[in-house]
């Protein structure tokens, strides 16, 4: 069965050296929950509207509506879950792929078969092995969130604010500090950039290493 | 015969190397940094930026570019888990085409693109590099950490693939049971020997396999 809930606008950043705007977010208020959560996320080398993603063995994808003021509003699409019927990949997460929908060999697929016999095997098709702990905050009536991730083993971290109303999501940007200059970036174009599917901009080029205190080995836990 | 003295940053008989690469080698590191002989300044504490050139078809060629000049090594041999890698090629951009055909695509091992010119700039190269569905060019940025256990050349360093961190520790030396014995002294004997071709083969999802941890 297909469900929406209401779409949310969205602003989201990633990179090695987030500490003053995390700073910034536990000084606003109180952290809600932490939760931690794997996803796998289906990539193209293109770029579409869409964004999708299996966690805990539930697909769904979200369909980019508009741009708002350098906002992305997403509008999110529960698919089902594994199992999944052959026609529901067919007919569903292969269009919003963008690439043509392979013949299927099984009426129905576990994950596991739907990664081996289906994705490994399409050219077209690349995997992120997306590992999260994500930290639930409120600020200026948005969710908020920051996250250490892990993708395909490598670390990074993301902060995301978002909202049904735009006018919050900017507001609360500017309460944790986030300028108007800094990009808007979703999963999908970070996970292309991280493997290359996608090329990199210059910002994502160049790490400055004395901002990035990682030296922990130097003395003993 | 006589062990050959290593000494970092110096020419000597191929090497052979344990690497690996993974989120957490704190103690593995610590252990290094402890056990460690005096090493130079220069390698205390050294940056780069390089582009790796991966292709899908390969896995015995490591080919890298830093300022502007290409490095390719291919593997000559694996000992006791060990891998020992020869240089094949070094060559400068602007590069001639002749290298371009006899060298360089033929380690990719992928087919071999129109060449009509007689020589190619980096940007050029990266072009043929980009529309070739078989290659793709990694940003890997490193900040690297220099030591010496067991008259092994050592170092751990924060990797940045395309931007997203993580860590790698390494023993090199012409002598086999120099490394093992360091790969014992850190803590590292159960822990799988992942180059940097197959580490950003793993990150880049070309390989659908995890890191060491």
């Amino acid at each position: 069965m297909v469900t929406t809930i209401q779409p949310r606008y969205e602003f989201r950043i990633f990179g090695n050296d987030l500490e003053k705007f995390e700073e910034k977010i536990k000084d606003l208020c109180k952290e809600e929950m932490t939760r931690n959560m794997d996803s796998v996320y289906l990539l193209t080398p293109w770029k579409r509207k869409n964004n999708i993603k299996i966690r805990q063995g539930v697909m769904d994808i979200k369909n980019l509506e508009q741009e708002v003021n350098g906002l992305e509003q997403w509008n999110p699409v529960l698919i089902g879950e594994f199992p999944m019927r052959a026609e529901i990949i067919k007919t569903t997460v292969f269009p919003a792929l963008g690439i043509e929908s392979p013949i299927f060999e099984r009426e129905e697929y576990s994950l596991k078969q739907f990664l081996k016999e289906v994705v490994s095997i399409d050219p077209d098709l690349s995997v992120a092995y997306v590992w999260k702990t994500r930290h639930a905050y409120s600020i200026g009536g948005c969710i908020t969130e920051t996250a250490e991730i892990k993708v395909n083993g490598t670390s990074v971290k993301t902060i995301c604010i978002e909202a049904e109303d735009p006018e919050k999501v900017l507001e609360a940007k500017k309460m944790i500090g986030i300028d108007d200059k800094t990009e808007n970036v979703n999963y999908p174009k970070a996970l292309k950039r991280f493997m290359g599917l996608t090329q990199l901009p210059d910002e994502w080029n160049n790490i400055n290493f004395y901002k990035i205190k990682l030296k922990k080995w130097q003395k003993k836990k | 015969m006589a062990k050959e003295k290593m000494t970092i940053g110096e020419v000597s008989k191929p090497r052979f190397e344990f690497r690996t690469f993974g989120r957490d080698f704190t103690e593995a590191a610590y252990l290094m940094s402890r056990l460690s002989g005096r090493v130079p300044e220069k390698v205390w504490e050294r940056q780069s930026t390089e582009t790796y050139i991966v292709s899908k078809t390969n896995d015995v060629n490591n080919t890298k570019i830093r300022d502007g000049k290409m490095d390719i090594k291919t593997f000559v041999q694996s000992v006791d888990g060990l891998e020992q890698w020869n240089p094949l090629m070094k060559g400068e951009f602007p590069i001639k085409a002749e290298i371009l055909e006899n060298e360089v695509f033929p380690a990719f091992k992928v087919e071999m693109p129109k060449l009509d010119k007689s020589e190619y700039t980096l940007e050029e190269f990266m072009a043929m590099v980009k529309s070739n569905p078989n290659l793709q060019a990694v940003t890997v940025e490193k900040e690297r950490f220099g030591y010496m256990v067991n008259d092994t050349i050592c170092e751990v360093a924060n990797v940045f693939i395309n931007g997203a961190m993580v860590v790698t520790i390494n023993s090199e030396s012409t002598e086999v049971d120099d490394i093992k014995k360091t790969i014992s002294d850190i803590k590292l004997e159960s822990v799988e020997n992942i180059n940097y071709l197959q580490a950003i083969k793993r990150i880049t999802g070309m390989t659908d396999k995890k890191l060491a941890n």
